[in-house]
């Protein structure tokens, strides 16, 4: 069978040089035995072919005939939360691979050959479906602004369009998170509006399972859905929409005609003009987890280069993960008074994966699990008494792990805090 | 495909998730292009992949295969294609689940590790301590296990902390036989503290200057030399950042300097100046080639047309990094006045980056006492090989850099080699007072796009004879393979010594040891041939 | 009529002895082991002769004993355990062939000692690294192939220093090169090149000098080696620093020795002390009434650039350290004066030997352990030394930190008079005694001589039978040295 796709990226996997830096994070950071590894994949299945580099080599023997894209195979390539880890360790030394595009290949030939996951296969009927991830009836989709008194985009117009996403819309553990940030932001005097049952999938979940194709809908569901709100601004809580947003669309020539922002970053412009000034807390001490789809992921797609060659590939259009958003949560914890934040040792570009991403979470939830109580373990080891972060399938999947460690640990968002330095009004 | 009773026993031993024979995923131990000196970038693909996790285990997989007559080779962070096996029909070992730091003996500065402990984990935990380790120059993501008993072992840090060689103290080995060897006091009951004796050391049979490479059963835990780590702040506090961009709290009696020297004459000296006064910490020849080439990768071709450029690039060749470390401010500031005398003397040059840029000082000597750099060698090309680096006296090693310039310009010249000016080695003088040390000289390429990428086994085999014509030691590039068909006969037969080791620890031919030395009987056969095939570029078939 | 023809043929008549007196000189030393006589004594002048000995060994099933040393010799190494052995008398190949001042190497043939070595090296501004005080007649090449330990950590980095390379004929019958003398290139060549034959490691994959560290002589028979010699100080301060319990003086000797500030560093119980330092047996008793219990000596030194700036700060910086533990480094102590101490230390011990000065003989007891664990067994002699009851025999104890610090060579001198037989009695049972416990406590006895063979081989089998391994390639025949060390 041929592999045109797989083909296209060939010069990536030939440049792997098999030196294993993506197992660990960048090694001038690791300080400690403990926090040293990056790539949950390999460190749960220990094989090399988990690795990225072991990703790319069976690509490579694939495309050169060596071995078949099986079940086995896709099994390897499906375990991985495509968090990036791999590609901001390798890019410290080199400039010519990129990982997550490589993945995506694989992901996408593997569903092209019919190697397709049930549970994966599920999550884009629910999409068609029902217009997002998880299963649930569209019809549902707002039911978590109820009583908000949020403006709907559909009978006015407003300044920024609130793109909840499928989990915050969804998960009833997390309603209290999505609810106080449409709060936080309509107090903060931000005239943002919603979709109501309107909202659908941004679609990166699909893209990101193997399934290209149907992002496109999405994407161009959601440009229709900006423009008619008229919208200069896109704000969504969620961290895996906002890497479909910043990185995929424009990466697949779908990208937004308006300025895309994450709560927090739009927050932290709201601190740092002054429009919004915080109290002190209760103290308290916590960590902060950068979501990998924020935080390096989260960085916006480097258009503007072409080519076979990646080597000759400027510097300029690399996808390190540096300019992901990491300092604007941090600004907003600190700015809170009473609370202390920690760092753990595996933090911004390096950060450890929580889990969730990639269908692993939906596919192989022991995995997930598996990869969030080893972040839990770091988050303990700093003493904190709460792990914060920005993203609803961390969160979820950090509360599920603690309740399985049985151990006491709380799991907040940034707005939780933002919260709590309001008095909660 | 093993036979199927075997891969049974094999899943008996380590469960089945810990087994495998997946073509893809054996594949993934197949591509080793570092250092691969075969023809074909593919190396051979093993038969199977276990993933033992203690001792036991591994002697087991060890003895089914002596029973079974199947090969096998240990690998652990496997970078290079000596980790890789080295024929068809080979059990790969992959020792990742053997990832423990046993103990660290902070007063005794001892450390025992298992195999895929890397050099940054180790490294990491001894500056908790006020210690340090040993790193290679391939970088901190390699095994220190693998490098101490297996590998090479030159570091940055070499004048203050030995070689890989020189590192090891008691090890527990299972060797080609299956058999639980523990080397030194380990053997003896009396714990991890010495590597030889009783009587002769066995540690001669672990390794010579280079290791087996696999060749001899597999090292499952070792003690490792530590050393201390002045000062009172440990690692460097408050990391932000990455690479070049790093900022940090460096500890304050650590400096570094770029020192050029006029010539290769006055830079030897300098070295030489430098081992007799007992200062440093750091002490490497930087390459300004390399340098370039690692930092400007696409411009550096259009950069070194300009004649001034070149001519620059040259003269600031002769260069020395060298870093300080002390332990009160009394000795840093003793150590800082014998630096600068020793510039004045030799006629060289201090460049002070703690003055000039102090960002970037932090950053580079964190670096280099992380070994991160060589690493970025492969950002211009993908692939470098390595030749000369013999180990013996720094003013002979100053001569192989000469000699390796010139023998690299026209392969450079032909756009077989990436430019690098020509001068792209490394290396430093080694323990302290004793004035040995080594320099290698490097080459890059691009398998993707070199116009004859097998032009390099062709400068590899000039560079040995080279290095013989001009009595420059063994290199680098005559380390295990098939180079003893050669260098053999002219030392002492030092080959057949060590096929007889082969033969009398493996005798069933369990270990594969294609990068080591066949048994005796198969090397007195080869070498009665009268074509014994080329050093470098055999294809799998040949090799 | 010669009586062994074939030998007679290979170094003349005059080289080889057969009168009872030199054979006899040969079958035993000082140690407590009882050797056989040797049918011979030959003297080789070069390796051509050495060569065709061995190979002569082989052929005819000779045994041979290699011996650099001239008498007294205390370790039973060359003692034969066989009958009719043939002992190489290698002490007449006395050449320093060679001082690469520049490069700090000496090479030297077997018979070359320490004090014409260190002589020939302080002319060239150099110094041997010497162990303690070791006996006028004893041979470098002897003294470093069987680790005797030397007395400046600092320069320890391995087992095997000083020593570089060696030239020797394997008991196959075989010259071979270890380390970067092996080539390619001849000697001229490599020095031509600027090579000096001073890495130790190799040639190839396998270490040849570490299979011959240490082995007794079982493994073939050295012609000549390089060993590293330093650079000698132009400027020096020792000290001492005297305490009554050991563990009072761990910390310190912890602290200096980690931060590679001193050169020479040892510690000696009061005994061992004023054995060195003084000659008779009154002068001794004396002085080790008036000394503490525990000594350590340490120095310190400028070479050849801001030597007096660099004596001053490791003075100071050292004292700082001293001072937060309460240590007091003096330069006399009693009536020892540490500068003297530092002489004694450069050179070879006058007659007579140290060690027997005070009663007239000495059987010692040394392994390997690390400096926390000394008291331990500090602690277990002295049991085991009242156990056996008070006597004639006394015994002086040296710690000398090895490898930079990681281990310490731990060595209880027993000193007792030989002319007494119920003594002699009583020191070999406790000999013995102390070697078992010691052993048992966990003591690396890497250095098997005499009875101790048997004692540390039991313990590792895995060891004797890779080393039976070893053997077969080297001495197939087993004509080295037979029935030392563990070898079937």
């Amino acid at each position: 069978m041929s592999h045109t796709q797989l083909e296209s990226m060939r010069s990536d996997y030939e440049g792997c040089s098999r030196c294993s830096c993506c197992k660990w994070i960048p090694h001038a950071q690791i300080m400690s035995w403990r926090y040293a590894k990056s790539c949950p994949s390999v460190d749960r299945y220990n094989f090399h072919a988990y690795s990225a580099s072991g990703k790319l080599n069976m690509a490579l023997s694939i495309i050169d005939k060596r071995s078949q894209l099986n079940d086995a195979v896709a099994s390897v390539i499906y375990r991985c939360q495509l968090c990036g880890a791999c590609q901001v360790s390798c890019q410290n030394y080199r400039d010519d691979i990129d990982h997550c595009d490589s993945f995506h290949v694989m992901r996408s030939t593997c569903v092209q050959e019919g190697f397709v996951l049930p549970e994966h296969l599920e999550i884009i009927e629910s999409m068609k479906r029902e217009d997002n991830t998880m299963g649930m009836p569209k019809a549902q989709r707002s039911d978590w602004a109820a009583g908000l008194d949020i403006p709907d985009i559909n009978t006015q117009k407003v300044d920024v369009l609130f793109h909840a996403g499928c989990r915050y819309s969804y998960d009833e553990g997390l309603l209290d998170t999505v609810r106080k940030w449409a709060t936080f932001l309509k107090k903060a005097g931000i005239n943002i509006g919603i979709a109501g049952r309107d909202e659908a999938c941004c679609g990166g979940r699909a893209y990101e399972i193997g399934y290209q194709g149907e992002m496109k809908k999405y994407a161009d569901d959601m440009a229709s859905r900006v423009k008619a709100s008229g919208a200069h601004t896109l704000v969504t809580p969620c961290s895996d929409c906002y890497y479909t947003f910043k990185y995929l669309y424009p990466k697949n020539s779908l990208g937004l005609t308006v300025k895309v922002l994450h709560t927090t970053e739009l927050t932290d412009g709201l601190l740092r003009q002054g429009i919004i000034r915080l109290k002190s807390s209760e103290p308290m001490m916590v960590t902060y987890h950068d979501p990998c789809h924020l935080g390096r992921r989260g960085e916006s797609y480097k258009s503007g280069w072409s080519g076979d060659v990646k080597l000759m590939r400027p510097v300029q259009f690399k996808q390190t993960g540096r300019e992901g958003i990491f300092d604007e949560p941090r600004n907003l914890i600190k700015a809170v008074g009473g609370v202390e934040l920690r760092e753990m040792e595996r933090i911004r570009e390096y950060s450890w994966c929580c889990g969730a991403g990639g269908g692993v979470l939906e596919a192989e939830p022991d995995f997930a699990v598996w990869t969030a109580r080893d972040r839990i373990d770091e988050a303990m080891a700093t003493g904190a008494e709460a792990i914060v972060t920005a993203c609803p399938w961390c969160e979820h999947l950090f509360a599920e792990a603690i309740k399985e460690m049985g151990v006491t640990m709380k799991v907040l968002d940034v707005v939780d805090l933002l919260d709590m330095g309001l008095g909660g009004e | 495909m093993l036979p199927e009773n075997v891969y049974k026993e094999l899943e008996d031993i380590l469960g089945a998730e810990n087994v495998t024979q997946e073509p893809a995923i054996l594949d993934s131990y197949a591509w080793q292009p570092a250092l691969n000196l075969l023809k074909d970038a593919w190396v051979p693909r093993p038969e199977a992949v276990v993933l033992p996790q203690t001792t036991a285990e591994v002697q087991a997989i060890v003895q089914l295969c002596n029973r079974a007559g199947i090969k096998c080779k240990a690998f652990s962070t496997g970078w290079a294609s000596y980790s890789a096996c080295g024929s068809e029909g080979v059990i790969q070992i992959d020792l990742r689940r053997m990832n423990r730091i046993i103990e660290i003996d902070e007063k005794n500065m001892i450390a025992v590790i298992e195999p895929y402990v890397c050099g940054s984990q180790l490294q990491a935990e001894c500056m908790k301590r006020g210690l340090n380790c040993h790193i290679i120059g391939a970088g901190p993501n390699c095994s220190p296990l693998a490098s101490l008993t297996s590998g090479w072992g030159y570091g940055w840090t070499g004048l203050y902390t030995s070689y890989s060689n020189r590192n090891p103290l008691a090890v527990e080995w299972v060797l080609p036989n299956g058999e639980l060897l523990q080397m030194g006091s380990l053997g003896s009951g009396c714990g991890w503290i010495n590597g030889d004796g009783p009587g002769p050391s066995l540690r001669g049979v672990m390794r010579g200057w280079g290791g087996a490479q696999g060749g001899l059963g597999v090292f499952t835990k070792c003690a490792v030399k530590l050393y201390p780590w002045p000062g009172e702040e440990g690692a460097p506090k408050g990391m932000r950042g990455m690479m070049l961009d790093l900022d940090m709290e460096t500890p304050k009696l650590h400096k570094l300097y770029y020192i050029y020297s006029p010539s290769y004459a006055m830079y030897a000296e300098f070295a030489h100046r430098i081992a007799n006064s007992e200062i440093g910490y750091i002490h490497c020849k930087l390459t300004t080639g390399g340098f370039m080439s690692v930092l400007m990768p696409r411009a550096i071709k259009k950069i070194m047309k300009s004649k001034a450029i070149r001519a620059a690039a040259k003269a600031l060749q002769h260069c020395t990094s060298i870093a300080l470390a002390c332990h009160s401010e009394r000795e840093f500031v003793y150590q800082e006045e014998v630096l600068r005398k020793i510039v004045e003397e030799t006629d060289s040059f201090i460049f002070d980056w703690s003055k000039l840029a102090p960002r970037l000082h932090d950053t580079l000597l964190w670096l280099f006492h992380r070994s991160i750099p060589p690493a970025m060698i492969f950002r211009v090309g993908g692939n470098f090989l390595t030749s000369f680096g013999a180990n013996e006296m720094y003013d002979m090693c100053v001569l192989g850099c000469e000699a390796g310039e010139q023998l690299k310009r026209p392969y450079i010249d032909k756009g077989i080699f990436i430019e690098d000016t020509g001068d792209n080695t490394w290396g430093g003088i080694y323990e302290g007072s004793s004035g040995w040390g080594h320099i290698e000289e490097c080459a890059m390429y691009d398998l993707r796009t070199s116009r004859n990428p097998e032009a390099r086994f062709d400068y590899l085999d000039e560079t040995v004879k080279v290095v013989q014509e001009k009595t420059l030691g063994f290199s680098l590039a005559s380390v295990g393979g098939d180079s003893y068909k050669y260098l053999g006969p002219l030392m002492y037969n030092y080959h057949l010594w060590q096929s007889k080791i082969k033969s009398a620890f493996d005798p069933n031919y369990a270990s594969d040891a294609s990068f080591y030395i066949p048994p005796y009987e198969e090397v007195v056969k080869i070498m009665e041939q009268e074509d014994k095939g080329r050093m470098f570029g055999a294809t799998r078939s040949e090799s | 009529m010669a009586k062994y023809p074939e030998l007679e043929n290979i170094f003349g008549s005059e080289r080889v002895e057969t009168g009872k007196r030199a054979l006899s000189e040969f079958a035993h030393d000082q140690s407590f082991v009882a050797g056989k006589t040797p049918c011979c004594v030959v003297k080789p002048k070069d390796t051509e002769e050495i060569l065709a000995l061995v190979r002569l060994a082989n052929e005819q099933r000779l045994s041979l004993i290699p011996c650099s040393s001239k008498p007294p010799r205390f370790r039973a190494d060359t003692v034969p355990s066989v009958a009719n052995a043939v002992m190489v008398d290698l002490s007449g190949m006395d050449r320093i062939v060679r001082i690469d001042a520049r490069a700090k190497v000496a090479m030297i043939e077997p018979g070359v000692t320490f004090d014409q070595l260190q002589n020939a090296a302080h002319a060239q501004g150099l110094r041997v690294v010497m162990p303690l005080l070791p006996r006028k007649t004893k041979s470098v090449l002897g003294a470093y192939l069987e680790r005797e330990p030397n007395t400046i950590p600092k320069y320890h980095w391995d087992m095997s220093d000083p020593l570089c390379c060696i030239e020797i004929v394997f008991g196959a019958g075989e010259i071979f090169r270890t380390g970067s003398a092996a080539g390619p290139g001849t000697l001229e060549q490599q020095w031509a090149s600027k090579q000096a034959q001073k890495s130790p490691m190799g040639p190839n994959q396998t270490d040849f000098l570490k299979l011959v560290h240490g082995s007794q002589g079982t493994m073939g028979i050295v012609s000549w080696s390089t060993v590293k010699l330093e650079l000698n100080p132009t400027v020096q301060e020792s000290y001492l620093v005297g305490m009554a319990s050991l563990d009072e003086l761990l910390g310190f000797t912890y602290a200096i020795v980690k931060s590679r500030y001193t050169d020479e560093v040892l510690i000696l119980n009061k005994l061992d002390l004023a054995c060195l330092y003084a000659q008779s047996p009154s002068e001794i008793t004396k002085l080790a009434g008036k000394l503490p219990e525990w000594i350590l000596m340490y120095s310190i030194a400028g070479y050849r650039d801001l030597p007096e700036k660099r004596v001053q700060y490791l003075k100071l910086d050292i004292q700082d350290q001293a001072a937060k533990m309460g240590i007091d480094p003096v330069q006399n102590l009693a009536s020892v004066s540490a500068v003297r101490v530092a002489e004694l230390l450069t050179h070879a011990s006058q007659d007579p030997y140290w060690k027997l000065r005070l009663k007239g003989a000495c059987e010692d007891i040394f392994f390997i352990t690390t400096l926390d664990r000394s008291p331990e067994f500090v602690a277990a002699v002295n049991e085991e030394a009242r156990r056996a009851g008070p006597d004639a025999f006394q015994i002086g104890v040296y710690i000398q930190p090895i490898q930079q610090g990681r281990n310490v060579h731990m060595e209880f001198n027993l000193m007792y008079p030989s002319d007494d037989a119920a003594t002699v009695k009583k020191v070999k049972a406790l000999h013995k005694a102390l070697s078992k416990r010691c052993m048992d406590m966990g003591g690396f006895f890497n250095r098997p001589y005499g009875p101790w063979a048997d004692m540390v081989y039991k313990r590792c089998p895995d060891t004797v039978s890779a080393l039976n391994k070893v053997k077969s390639i080297f001495d197939p025949n087993r004509v080295m040295n037979p029935g030392k060390l563990c070898y079937e």
